[in-house]
């Protein structure tokens, strides 16, 4: 109720404000609505006011949509007043009621009566919308959507695309939303649904969001003469697709239905110097222009029917013909391109109608295809379309002369080479070659035909002098060939007479220069080959002018690691001369196989190393030295570089006794070779010690022998110092042969005794001397072994066991007696006494090996036998019988006993003293003492009877 | 896939073959074709930005009932034969409609629809084999907006979605009723 109360109270007041103002409200108020462009008309009566407020409502909701005052004039014809209001939301969505009121300043008359104009959301239009629909807008405008909602259903949602968007309730049944900056459609358009609770879709509409046309570039031409060819390009795609919202094009006025998709070009029959061009769709218009006279745009058409009519080796006519007669009488411009498979090349030609031009330079015996296109030779505009390209072949010719070489293995050995012509050297197929070999000292002439695969020849100059001209001629279809001379090179191989340099590969080939040289009229040649190859080689050559003095090689048989020799020859019509010459590697690399043959050999402490160079053909780079390396396990200590690539040896000095291992690599610019490993060991110097030993002995030998001779030939003196002469023994009459002992008077100084050892030795078959016992017993005379000594000796062997076996050595005894018996003197000089029995151990080995029974009476001269115990005490072992006999004298053998050399002493001869007289014995035995030990025994050597021999003269 | 798949059709109608291996064919051409329809809806609902819960309002288009008990196998393929020619005249004007509407574009959707068009072409042919009678085989469809109801482009939309489901309803019944017609004359020419 207040609320009721205030509403009347305000009415009241507007009331009576209009009354007071005197304005009058608008009258007849009409609503008009174009819904396809949102657009509400207002028209009213009344004649006084110029201004006016408007009032928008929402119809069902209440809402105010506008509020505002305008300035709407009268329309004078009509008397009307007209305001349009654009809507953002379409017309359709729901209803809306407009009033208006008149305005003068702040006075304002009374509101007119309300319209309405109804939405579709009102009940009586039950089914489900969506608004609006196929709309065509740009890109980056706003819209809004709105979904009228079937009566009795419920809203569920609305998407864009396939995006959920937020709505905004209108009506009861009406719900908005708003879309701002729309991005291009697709084709089919975009999307806005409208669903229901159960996402079922109730209504949608489609809107299409692109750009106006915009084409560019507008050219008009004429390609005969007469009518109108205009192209454009599309510009920026307008997005907007179908036969509703395609963009349309009118060339001056006409339509352009060609003008579709890339195909941008619009034709005219006439030719009219101005052209417009509209781009028209739903979004709007773009015009293009373009003006020109016919003949600053003539394009010409391409020429038809081409042909040839006349073809020659070097040169052929290609004719065409205009489709269009105006372009004989234009002066045209036309390019000819033809394409052989050698190249292909452009010539340009120019006349008035022009429609034949002369091919020149082309290749006999070649393939060419040809095209022509033309232009408009003044005020040209654009080149035509090409033809459609003819094809001709050229006829043959005489080929080229045969570039030849000549490669000598010897003096008169070697062979013509050529290179094979290639298809523009050929001017045909080639049938064969000719070489003629002649010599104008000889005035001899040989000639060869060799078929076309064929480009050596081997050749032997042995009868054809000194100064050879080869001759080559090619033949094919169209004759014979110029000919092709080259005068035989002196043979000259490597390190003869000209000096070879290194040339290096510069990453294209092998820079080469010289110095100029007089004689080569007709240029100069530089063959190349590999130079470890030896036998049928490949050789390259290229020539150079002659007043050329470098060049580069170059050449797809280079490889790396290969050594190439290049050759430099001076060619004239009289001879062929060898410049110079170069090796040179395109690429070095490291060697591929280690010296050779690397061997160790001790010199004391030092080690010399030796080895081999590595074969050419494995250096695979210029070999700049050796390093030498000490290995230790996989670590290489260097010892040496040597950089004399020629040098091949290396001597590693002061090594300690041990084992070593030597690495010795080769090096190129590339780097070091794998290496070859020796090992050695160093041994002591054994041979150094030996070679030593040997001096010092030979030293010692010289030096006796010295002393020998001195002694020698001082012998008397010698004698006389250390064995004065003793007296011989006088003796009266002769001394029989009987049996009996024979007693020499021993020396007042020493007693030789005779001693038969008690146990026979092989190797004890001697004499003994003994020191007389009874001298020392006595010791009346000082004993003095200086002093000669007289000995005992029993002229006859001493019978021991049984006599028959000692007989033979009875007989020996007696026999080796019966020399100083057979003299008839008792004055006996016997040298030969050795010390000890045992002392002549050594002297057995050079005699015949005693048997048992010589035991007894022992080998040889054995006249002082001891003791004949040996059979009677075979048991007893040998120390027993090295042992001296009881009551021996100080370590001397005493003369102890004598034994009868009669038959009576037979029987215990062992027993007795010595007996008998005795005699005088000039003795030179030195008493030595008796060694028990066996080594004592056996150091009383030889050597003091050689001794004793050399002091008495024998031999 | 889809020239492979050609081939395969067109030499499956070329080859001679006796009465029952007639019926196979169709009936393989048909899972085919359902296939195929099924692989231009997604197309569709891809381009259109469909989300595949959202289901258009309405009616069956082609409103025959295949499942009366009182209907034999023949009459069956009679109808379905019917069917399929409807099917075929709503898509000759959904292809008209469409390229009125956007041009004629070559995207797979394109290439797939004119599958379509073809598969159901030789789906007609054979049934009308099978039929042994001079059915004809044209579409049978007039393209008015006004007796489908098309209103506005949305509305276009829609109709062509709800064209797609009815050529996959469709395709899948003639799958299903050939293949019984198939395994009925199977069982006939054993005994």
């Amino acid at each position: 109720m207040p609320s009721l109360f205030f509403c009347i109270l305000l009415l009241g007041l507007r009331v009576t404000e209009s009354q007071a103002s005197g304005l009058a409200p608008p009258q007849q108020v009409r609503l008009d609505a174009d819904k396809e462009t949102q657009t509400l008309s207002v028209t009213w009566e009344d004649g006084h006011a110029s201004t006016f407020d408007v009032e928008i409502l929402r119809t069902e909701l209440m809402e105010m949509v506008l509020n505002e005052t305008v300035g709407v004039t009268e329309d004078q014809s009509t008397g009307k007043h007209q305001w349009n209001w654009t809507s953002p939301v379409p017309l359709e969505c729901t209803s809306l009621s407009v009033k208006v009121r008149s305005r003068d300043g702040q006075d304002v008359s009374e509101w007119s009566s309300q319209q309405i104009l109804p939405g579709l959301d009102l009940p009586d239009n039950t089914d489900s919308q969506m608004y609006p629909e196929g709309k065509t807008v740009p890109v980056g405008s706003n819209m809004t959507f709105c979904c009228i909602v079937e009566e009795g259903q419920q809203f569920g949602s609305l998407w864009y695309k396939d995006t959920l968007v937020k709505e905004n309730m209108l009506s009861r049944r009406t719900y908005a939303t708003t879309m701002t900056n729309q991005g291009p459609s697709n084709p089919s358009g975009t999307n806005v649904v409208c669903s229901n609770e159960k996402k079922m879709i109730i209504a949608g509409a489609v809107v299409f969001v692109g750009y106006p046309p915009l084409p560019s570039d507008l050219v008009c031409e004429t390609h005969d003469l007469t009518s109108v060819d205009c192209q454009w390009s599309k510009g920026r795609d307008t997005y907007l697709f179908g036969m509703t919202r395609q963009t349309y094009y009118t060339l001056n006025g006409r339509n352009c239905p060609k003008a579709r998709n890339s195909n941008m070009r619009c034709g005219l029959e006439q030719w009219d110097g101005n052209w417009t061009l509209v781009a028209r769709n739903l979004l709007g218009e773009f015009r293009l222009t373009d003006a020109a006279e016919l003949g600053h745009r003539v394009r010409p058409v391409a020429p038809v029917n081409l042909t040839t009519p006349e073809v020659y080796s070097w040169n052929a006519s290609v004719g065409w013909l205009w489709k269009d007669k105006g372009f004989e009488r234009l002066s045209l411009i036309c390019q000819v391109q033809r394409t052989s498979h050698l190249n292909s090349s452009t010539q340009t030609y120019t006349g008035y109608g022009l429609n034949t031009v002369v091919l020149k330079d082309l290749q006999p015996d070649e393939k060419y295809s040809v095209k022509v296109r033309c232009g408009s030779q003044k005020n040209f505009w654009k080149w035509g379309e090409w033809s459609l390209p003819l094809s001709f072949q050229t006829k043959m010719d005489r080929s080229v002369a045969p570039d030849i070489w000549l490669w000598m293995d010897s003096d008169n050995l070697g062979r013509v080479l050529w290179k094979p012509l290639t298809k523009s050297e050929s001017h045909g197929q080639i049938s064969g070659y000719e070489v003629i070999l002649w010599s104008p000292e000889e005035n001899s002439q040989q000639t060869l035909t060799l078929p076309q695969s064929v480009y050596s020849l081997p050749i032997n100059v042995t009868d054809l002098g000194s100064k050879v001209t080869v001759t080559v001629t090619a033949r094919n279809p169209a004759g014979v060939s110029l000919p092709a001379n080259v005068v035989i090179p002196r043979y000259l191989p490597d390190a003869e007479d000209t000096a070879i340099s290194k040339v290096a590969f510069n990453g294209s080939g092998f820079p080469l220069s010289w110095v100029a040289h007089a004689n080569a009229s007709c240029g100069y040649v530089v063959d190349w080959y590999n130079t470890s190859c030896t036998q049928d080689c490949n050789v390259e050559w290229t020539r150079v002018a002659a007043d050329n003095t470098n060049t580069m090689v170059q050449s797809g048989n280079f490889f790396a690691g290969v050594r190439y020799t290049f050759s430099l020859y001076a060619c004239s019509s009289e001879s062929t001369v060898l410049l110079e010459r170069w090796h040179g590697y395109m690429q070095e690399l490291v060697p591929s196989r280690t010296v050779l043959r690397l061997s160790p050999n001790q010199e004391g402490a030092d080690v010399q190393l030796t080895w081999d160079q590595i074969p050419l053909e494995h250096q695979r780079g210029f070999i700049l030295g050796y390093t030498v390396y000490l290995t230790n396990a996989s670590h290489l200590t260097l010892l040496a570089n040597i950089t004399d690539p020629q040098l091949t040896n290396h001597t590693v000095r002061n090594l300690v006794l041990g084992s070593y291992k030597f690495t010795v690599k080769a090096y190129t610019a590339a780097g070091e070779d794998g290496g070859a490993t020796v090992s050695i060991s160093l041994e002591p110097y054994t041979y150094w010690l030996i070679m030593e030993i040997l001096v010092a002995l030979g030293t010692m030998t010289c030096l006796l022998i010295v002393i020998t001779i001195a002694c020698y030939r001082k012998r008397k003196w010698v004698k006389k110092a250390f064995y004065p002469e003793i007296p011989e023994p006088k003796l009266p009459g002769d001394w029989g042969i009987t049996q009996g002992t024979l007693d020499v008077k021993p020396s007042p100084h020493s007693m030789v005794h005779i001693v038969e050892d008690s146990v026979w030795d092989s190797s004890k078959e001697a004499l003994v001397t003994v020191p007389e016992e009874d001298e020392e017993g006595t010791g009346d005379e000082a004993a003095d072994t200086d002093e000669p000594a007289s000995l005992r000796y029993y002229n006859q062997v001493v019978e021991e066991g049984s006599s028959s076996q000692r007989r033979p050595h009875a007989s020996d005894s007696s026999a080796s007696s019966t020399g100083s018996m057979d003299s008839g003197h008792t004055d006996v000089t016997y040298t030969g006494i050795q010390t000890s029995a045992c002392s002549l151990a050594p002297m057995a080995h050079f005699q015949p090996q005693p048997d048992a029974s010589q035991c007894v009476g022992g080998g040889g001269y054995r006249p002082q036998m001891q003791s004949a115990s040996c059979p009677e005490e075979p048991q007893t072992g040998p120390e027993e019988h090295l042992q001296p006999p009881v009551g021996s004298f100080g370590g001397y053998q005493p003369q102890c006993s004598w034994k009868q050399d009669s038959p009576e002493a037979d029987g215990d001869g062992l027993d007795q003293t010595c007996l008998g007289s005795p005699t005088s014995v000039t003795s030179s035995q030195f008493l030595l003492p008796y060694d028990t030990s066996e080594e004592g025994k056996e150091h009383p050597s030889s050597a003091s009877t050689w001794f004793h021999n050399l002091l008495t003269g024998k031999p | 896939m889809a020239d492979q798949e050609h081939i395969e059709i067109d030499t499956l109608l070329d080859m001679p073959a006796p009465g029952r291996s007639r019926t196979g064919r169709a009936a393989a051409l048909a899972r085919l074709l359902h296939q195929d329809c099924t692989y231009l809806l997604e197309l569709y609902r891809e381009r259109e930005s469909l989300l595949s819960d959202h289901t258009p309002a309405g009616d069956r288009i082609v409103s025959l009932s295949l499942s009366s008990p009182d209907l034999s196998s023949d009459e069956q393929v009679q109808l379905l034969h019917s069917a399929l020619r409807k099917c075929l005249g709503l898509l000759e004007c959904l292809i008209l409609r469409e390229e009125e509407e956007m041009g004629e574009l070559e995207g797979e959707y394109e290439t797939v629809r004119k599958g379509v068009r073809d598969r159901l072409g030789h789906l007609l042919h054979s049934t009308k084999v099978l039929l042994e009678t001079e059915e004809d085989v044209t579409p049978d469809h007039q393209c008015n907006e006004e007796v489908d109801g098309v209103v506005g482009t949305f509305g276009a939309k829609m109709w062509t979605y709800r064209v797609l489901l009815e050529l996959i309803h469709w395709a899948n019944s003639a799958s299903q009723t050939l293949h019984v017609l198939h395994s009925e004359r199977e069982g006939r020419e054993e005994i």
